[in-house]
Order: structure tokens, then C-alpha cells, then sequence
């Protein structure tokens, strides 16, 4: 386990797609440990994608934990190879990311959606989420297809300063 | 400058100047003076600069020569460039030949690009070269300089309408404008959903 470096745009990383993870093996393991250390090292961080940390792969760690918009709650997980069904209409709410400098944006998400992918322990997981952990588990679906809350902003005017945690 | 001021009745006002308060108030106050009305209107700070621009309806029998000499008044007091032209009621100036009637800003389909990548010169004018090639027009743009001097990263947004047919596949050139570039864009349709 261990904190690892978050990477910004414009590295390679983070506008390319990513390689589904298949098997979980130790190091399969050992990212998603990477993963939600670094998000829990990391202030006011609810989400990270492999990609984030250099790691071309498809897996997120999400945790939505205490967050004042957050209805549905799973605590800190993490899933390899995603895939959302999305089950509710979109709203749109302002998101920063880690992996984007001084910029916060306005972005139209749905906000019930099922996700599925492969847990930690190999198993298949399946979660319902809404409101803001629905957000959060999209905004994270996006660095798995190389794109970043830049790439769905709702017009020119909807970036915004963002302000910086500590 | 005014620009033939008579028989029409909107005009286009542009101020811009280093950003501080009351510059809003100071140049509608000396408009609402006058009885001038403000229709659209948008506003913007760049790095402590400030810019205004409105579009402004005025009653017909308006002292033009008044309104310039107040605006010229709040300008040298702020320190700002103001610019009033004269407008036809297609939109175009009145200096120059009236032209069609439909606005590129309404018409065909809309819209969003986004790019973003490590800054150098030419990325705005590489893709919205390309955007013009494909018939597009602009009806919203912003970008933003961002990230550490060391390293910066330039975004570009652009809401933009192409003519009636186009698919995503009319925005390709603007897709390897980006690549040779070394920025990443994404383009998807804006249309709205008339509910």
C-alpha cells in the first residue's frame, strides 16, 4: 500500500482509454489498495481512477463517506472493469477533479444509476447509487475512457475558479 | 466613436479597462440617462481586466451627441475603452451593407467542443480555423490558462451551431487540428430537448 502521486492534464494518461484489469491478481489487488490510500491522503477527494495514478487500467475507488449531497452511501470501495446502467434523469452540478488545475466545472450527470464490475476479492459487485456517489462513480467512469469533467462541460461559461483544499 | 447615430435605434456598446467597482453602474447610469434601454447583455473578467458588452435599445428622438459626451465622461474617469456603433435592425453596423436575415448564431445545429492540452500559440486559431472550414459558427467561446507556470494547460470551449445535416463526422477536421496539435478535443451535440 502506499499514497501515490496524482497526475494532471495533459499527461497521456489521462485522455487515453484505458485496458480492462480481467483477472484480479496481488497486483490487481495492490492498486486498488494504491487507490484508496491515495484518496484518503487526498482532502476533500471522493473519487480516483487508475488512470489518476498513472495506471492505465480500468478500476476506480469511490467514497462519498460524510459528503453533505450524498443520498445513497456505499462507503469506500472499488471496482475493476465497470460498467453503469443508468436508471434516472441528469442534473446538472459543479464538479471539480484532482487531475484538472484551478478549474471547477458544470456538468449534467444522471443521477440513479446501477454499477457493476469485479470487487477486490474477484467477486462480481453490483451497487445502486444515486445523487452525488451516482455523480462521483461517472465523473470516475469518464478517466476509464480517457476523459476528464473538461470533455462534458455544459458551455464555454460553465468553468469556474476553483478553490483550493488543504 | 458613434457611428451614424440617426434613424436607427440599437446599437452595440463595448467597455473594457482595468477591472474595479462601479464600472456597471458608472456606464448603464450614463445610458439610463438617456432613456436607453439594455437588451442583451455579457460581461466578463480576464486577468483584472474588465469587459462589457451590451446591445442597447434608445428612443428615437435621443441627443446622441449627449449620450457619447457622458459615456466619454465615465471613460476617461475609469480609464476605459467604450466603443457605440450604431446598428441595423438585421444586427449588422450601420456602415455596412445590410445582410441576411437568419442569425448563424440560431440556425443548424448545435454544438460543444471542448480542448484542452499543454499550452503553445496557435490552438485557438488551429481549431477554430478548421471550425469555420466546416461552416460552423461561434456562438460561445472561452478559454483559460491554467496550472503551474512550468506547466501550463490551455482549455478551450466553444458552443458553436454548423448547418443543417452536419453530423459529428463534419467536426473531424477539427478532431486533427487538435492531434497535430498534441491536445486532446472532444466534440458532442448540444441541442436542446423542446419539452
Amino acid at each position: 500500500m502506499s499514497i501515490r502521486p496524482v497526475l494532471q492534464i495533459p499527461a497521456s494518461v489521462l485522455v487515453s482509454p484505458a485496458a480492462a484489469v480481467g483477472r484480479v491478481d496481488d497486483a490487481a489487488r495492490a492498486l486498488a489498495q494504491d487507490l484508496l490510500d491515495t484518496m484518503a491522503a487526498s482532502p476533500a477527494c471522493v473519487g480516483l481512477a487508475a488512470p489518476q495514478i498513472g495506471v492505465g487500467l480500468r478500476a476506480f475507488a469511490v467514497d462519498v463517506t460524510g459528503h453533505r449531497k450524498a443520498r445513497s452511501c456505499h462507503g469506500a470501495f472499488v471496482l475493476f472493469d465497470p460498467k453503469v446502467v443508468v436508471e434516472g434523469p441528469a442534473e446538472v452540478a459543479r464538479e471539480g477533479c484532482m487531475s484538472v488545475p484551478d478549474l471547477t466545472g458544470d456538468v449534467a450527470r444522471a443521477t440513479q444509476l446501477t454499477v457493476s464490475g469485479i470487487g477486490p476479492d474477484g467477486e462480481p459487485c453490483s451497487l445502486r447509487v444515486d445523487a452525488f456517489e451516482a455523480r462521483a462513480v461517472l465523473h470516475e467512469l469518464d478517466h476509464l475512457d480517457g476523459l476528464v469533467f473538461l470533455d462534458r462541460v455544459a458551455g464555454p461559461h460553465a468553468l469556474f475558479p476553483r478553490k483550493v483544499y488543504r | 466613436m458613434l457611428v451614424a447615430w440617426s434613424a436607427v435605434s440599437r446599437y452595440s456598446l463595448s467597455a473594457v479597462g482595468r477591472d474595479r467597482p462601479g464600472i456597471v453602474a458608472a456606464v448603464t447610469g450614463a445610458l439610463a440617462d438617456h432613456g436607453c434601454n439594455l437588451q442583451d447583455s455579457t460581461m466578463a473578467t480576464l486577468q483584472g481586466q474588465f469587459a462589457m458588452v451590451l446591445i442597447v435599445s434608445a428612443p428615437d428622438d435621443v441627443d446622441s451627441a449627449a449620450i457619447e459626451a457622458d459615456l466619454d465622461t465615465v471613460a476617461q474617469r475609469l480609464d476605459l475603452v467604450v466603443a457605440l456603433r450604431a446598428l441595423h435592425e438585421d444586427g449588422a453596423p450601420s456602415s455596412s451593407a445590410p445582410g441576411g436575415a437568419s442569425d448563424p448564431g440560431t440556425s443548424g445545429s448545435a454544438w460543444m467542443i471542448a480542448v484542452h492540452g499543454a499550452d503553445r500559440p496557435g490552438i485557438v486559431h488551429a481549431i477554430t480555423a478548421a471550425l469555420a472550414d466546416a461552416g460552423g459558427n461561434i456562438v460561445d467561446l472561452a478559454t483559460h490558462l491554467v496550472g503551474p507556470p512550468s506547466d501550463p494547460v490551455y482549455t478551450l470551449a466553444i458552443r458553436a451551431t454548423l448547418p443543417r445535416g452536419s453530423t459529428d463526422r463534419s467536426l473531424d477536421p477539427l478532431l486533427q487540428a487538435a492531434d497535430a496539435f498534441g491536445v486532446h478535443c472532444t466534440v458532442h451535440s448540444d441541442d436542446a430537448d423542446v419539452l
